[in-house]
């Protein structure tokens, strides 16, 4: 970032005359704003597409394709319907708590991209409690929605936003766990630090790192999807069972709000996953360095670039996998979410983190023949799902067709 | 807390209210209010000639129009002394045995969308449009077939209209067993469905219960074998029974399960027909009007949702006296309230779903 | 145990089904894009028993009120009279209307229609902002349309002792 300012100001002149500081402020805040502003509303939107065209795809159907190309352009235009929309607060709602639920949802989203680094220098503020903060801010989303819940003066609202307060709260424990597994290999909190502990080659990663790893990493992954309130833990919204859970009597933009904290909270999720357990933007040290050696601009901004598309493909993977499991999977009970947070997540957590102590004391240095075997161990796996995948296709005897865009 | 599940609810299956008291997500009792969806079709019967009064029949349970449509025509035929073809009988177990499977794939889909798993749903309706499709060709309509007349059917088979149901049963059946690994394999579903909604053999009796859920609760009781009608005896297959495998006897995963077996039941019965279907007519002559002696009859019928009753009675004269159905959503109904004691609100859904409870089918 | 084997079942059978929804992004959509984007027009892959709307081939058309008598909802009103102005003072259709809104498309009219004038089209397309647009009027208002005479019996009027096979067919054929 102060790179990046610093390039500004010995390009233009005018910026010369006035004290450095108030330029790196300017930079970060115009960077903040324009993240926000045109990376994760626009990101969201366009996940709302894929995750409707990847969902039709799963169902053999067609999915929005008519507005743009291959229908690009449909969460654009589902916006507009939104904001279009009559306002409607229902008259025994609590008027105040009602308008202000959204916000407050909104904001505590939008709060937690301040810490997610896209690049080894693009991040609005890199935080020495980085993923503390991360944790604390995300949590006033459960504020908001219990509010809407209760504002809403209506049952089915009650109902989902006490579920979902008590999913949220309640998976703050394995996650907490099992981001101090990685606090504890880096020995910061940084987000940025976390990933620089890392490397850009798979066994590089903390994922691999030993074996207790993978158990955060997964149980992490699923904390962060009951947080997120996504399938299979979307009770607070389940739509079979609550109408639409906390934002049934939401309408218009309102609505829109709580559907936006969805779609940004999955990239948050995979960020998140990306940072801690998959290397960050971490790209080989070769490529970076053929790209600083460029000289001119392009040394500033081609490694930049190079770390963000990095770290933006892992993320659109996990956010992949997660889309895919919200179809594939049924939704659990409030008393199975519970039980899967207590009695299985959380003492995983705990051998987790004490694994991961005690492997520290033994082995201070890691041990490179475990993170091999465990990046082995993973492309066994993956190599036995792609197996699967074919073979689901022979057994279904339905003729094969590649090109995702009918 | 007092919840009013309905009338218009996305798991109600249709216009049911349920008046739910709850204790935070702990139940205390659903007491199901039903009426919504009355359109005094057994009054219509009574201004209704016999065979005009077909179409009626498909109202009253349109996931399973083929048996009402069927039971009906059987009550008719039985008093007035009308022997229809085997042909007639053969293409009426093979349009109700296509009409099972669309109704159960129906009902075990939506009963994964209302615990959230959304793409079985849609792969079932997927195969269902396909079943669709091949009775729109036999019949001309898509869910009201109105297709048993009295005295047989009213059309026959199109040319190579068999070819196309066994090709569709053949690429069926793996995409039922797809289904299975999809779905009834889960693990989640397994806990949502296992142990949750019990109902005992005797209660199941008790309240009446008939069809898959008297079934899924370990009675092999089944009118095709039991009571047999129409070519049944002729057809070798089996009665699934709930085994509890999932948890108790009698829970919802069982109900779910006799409902993934009786399709692959159904797929054999299809296929036999198929062998055996003699040539000949499809419809024998009976009168323009139908005047059955007086008298009354009761028959009743396998429907997707159990035993289908058919009271008719006539006066003689060319519409019926009194025509009263007896549905199996019906009977179903009124074990929910003493079942969903002590449930969780999400584990109502399920049972309801399980019940496989269709709207219209309860009012008539 | 049950603890463990809990977690691998779910595991595995988590793994299993999530091949199965990956696998289907590998095939083809089953959805048609109906109405705009189909490779033939609806109609034609209609099959030929479908009931779409009715239609009445006035040139055959007997004037017997059969399909009248046997709708049992009462959505075909057909209307004759004595047509004064003609020598021979025979019957003529002055009224001939089907309300297709009304119509549950159960296809009793076809059955016992003598000649199969009235029959099923495979159009079903007809959204209108009017719930009057669905009536249509196969006599046009103020006109009279002289029905069609077997050649052999006269007055084909008496439907009751028709073979129902025989008129099926016929409806089928048409």
């Amino acid at each position: 970032m102060q790179k990046l300012a610093d390039l500004l100001i010995s390009k233009v002149t005018v910026l010369q005359s006035i004290p450095a500081d108030f330029v790196y402020l300017a930079v970060q805040l115009v960077f903040a704003l324009v993240m926000l502003m045109a990376f994760v509303a626009p990101f969201a939107g366009i996940v709302s597409w894929v995750e409707r065209r990847v969902a039709a795809r799963m169902m053999d159907r067609v999915g929005p394709n008519r507005v743009g190309p291959q229908g690009f352009f449909q969460w654009i235009a589902d916006g507009i319907k939104s904001i279009l929309k009559e306002d409607i607060v229902p008259t025994a709602a609590d008027p105040i708590l009602f308008r202000l639920a959204p916000y407050l949802v909104f904001a505590g989203m939008f709060a937690a991209f301040v810490t997610i680094p896209f690049s080894s220098g693009l991040i609005i503020a890199d935080l020495n409690v980085g993923i503390f903060y991360l944790i604390a801010i995300t949590s006033i989303v459960v504020v908001g929605i219990l509010m809407s819940g209760w504002a809403s003066n209506n049952k089915y609202s009650l109902l989902g936003g006490m579920r979902s307060a008590a999913q949220i709260v309640s998976y703050e424990i394995p996650a907490g766990l099992a981001i101090l597994v990685v606090v504890f290999l880096t020995g910061s909190l940084s987000i940025q630090d976390i990933i620089k502990g890392q490397g850009a080659y798979p066994w590089q990663w903390y994922i691999f790192d030993n074996p207790f790893m993978p158990i955060a990493f997964v149980s992490l992954f699923i904390s962060s999807l009951a947080e997120g309130n996504r399938t299979p833990f979307d009770i607070p919204e389940a739509e079979s069972e609550l109408v639409s859970g906390y934002s049934t009597e939401y309408s218009g933009m309102r609505f829109v709000f709580f559907y936006f904290e969805e779609w940004a909270n999955i990239y948050l999720i995979a960020a998140v996953g990306t940072a801690l357990f998959l290397g960050g933007w971490q790209i080989p040290p070769a490529v970076k360095a053929w790209a600083t050696g460029l000289g001119g601009a392009a040394s500033v901004i081609l490694p930049h670039a190079l770390e963000f598309v990095t770290f933006f493909l892992k993320a659109l993977v996990i956010v992949f996998v997660i889309i895919w499991i919200r179809w594939t999977l049924p939704r659990i009970r409030v008393d199975q979410l519970m039980a899967l947070c207590w009695k299985y997540l959380t003492p995983f957590g705990f051998v987790a983190s004490m694994g991961v102590a005690v492997w520290m004391v033994l082995f201070p240095q890691g041990v490179p023949v475990v993170r091999y075997a465990l990046c082995g161990a993973a492309l066994a796996v993956l190599l036995y799902f792609f197996y699967r995948v074919a073979y689901q296709v022979w057994y279904s005897r339905q003729p094969v067709h590649v090109n995702p865009f009918v | 807390m007092l919840l009013n599940m309905g009338p218009q609810h996305p798991s109600t299956h249709g216009v049911i209210r349920f008046v739910v008291k709850t204790d935070g997500e702990v139940m205390s009792a659903a007491v199901p209010d039903v009426g919504y969806l009355h359109r005094s079709i057994e009054k219509i019967a009574e201004k209704a000639t016999y065979n005009g009064f077909m179409p009626w029949t498909d109202r009253v349970d349109y996931l399973a129009a083929m048996n009402c449509n069927v039971a009906y025509a059987m009550a008719v035929e039985k008093l007035a002394g009308i022997e229809i073809t085997r042909r007639a009988e053969y293409l009426r177990v093979i349009a109700m045995e296509l009409n099972r499977i669309i109704s159960h794939l129906l009902a075990v889909g939506s009963l994964g969308m209302d615990i959230g798993a959304y793409t079985p749903f849609v792969h079932a309706l997927r195969e269902r449009e396909k079943v669709n499709d091949l009775i729109e060709e036999l019949c001309g309509q898509r869910l009201t077939y109105n297709y048993a007349r009295v005295g047989g059917v009213i059309y026959d088979m199109t040319p190579n209209w068999d070819k196309k149901v066994i090709a569709f049963m053949d690429q069926f059946e793996p995409l039922l067993n797809e289904f299975d690994r999809l779905l009834t394999g889960n693990k989640i579903l397994h806990k949502r469905l296992g142990a949750v909604g019990v109902v005992t053999a005797e209660e199941a009796a008790n309240y009446n219960l008939v069809g898959p859920n008297l079934r899924g609760s370990g009675v092999k009781w089944d009118l095709r074998k039991d009571m047999p009608y129409s070519v049944y005896p002729e057809l070798d297959f089996q009665i699934p029974v709930g085994t509890g495998e999932a948890g108790k006897l009698g829970d919802c995963f069982d109900r779910y399960m006799v409902r993934i077996h009786e399709m692959r039941e159904s797929v054999k019965i299809l296929r036999q027909c198929f062998e055996r279907i003699p040539a000949g007519e499809h419809q024998v002559k009976v009168p323009k009007k139908i005047r059955p002696p007086a008298g009354d009859v009761y028959v009743r019928n396998e429907s997707t949702r159990g035993d289908l009753g058919v009271y008719l009675v006539s006066d003689g004269s060319d519409k019926a006296y009194r025509v009263k159905f007896r549905t199996g959503s019906f009977t179903a109904m009124s074990i929910i309230e003493k079942v969903s004691r002590g449930m969780m609100v999400a584990d109502l859904i399920a049972f309801i779903a399980s019940l496989d409870i269709v709207a219209p089918e309860i009012d008539r | 145990m049950t603890y463990f084997r809990n977690i691998v079942e779910t595991a595995t059978s988590v793994f299993e089904g999530m091949s199965i929804t990956f696998a289907h992004l590998f095939r083809k959509p089953v959805t048609i894009q109906y109405p705009d984007k189909m490779a033939v027009p609806l109609t034609e892959t209609l099959p030929d028993r479908f009931r779409g709307f009715l239609k009445v081939d006035m040139e055959i058309c007997t004037a017997c009120l059969a399909c009248m008598n046997d709708c049992p909802i009462d959505c075909i009103v057909i209307k004759t009279k004595k047509d004064e102005s003609s020598p021979t003072k025979e019957r003529v259709l002055t009224q001939f209307d089907i309300d297709e809104a009304k119509c549950m498309y159960c296809g009793l009219c076809t059955e016992p229609c003598p000649t199969g004038a009235i029959h099923f089209t495979k159009e079903f397309e007809r959204a209108t902002e009017d719930i009057n647009d669905l009536v249509f009027k196969f006599v046009p208002e103020g006109q009279v349309i002289v029905p069609y005479k077997a050649p052999k019996k006269e007055g084909a009027g008496d439907a009751a002792s028709e073979d129902a096979t025989d008129t099926t067919e016929e409806a089928a054929d048409a």
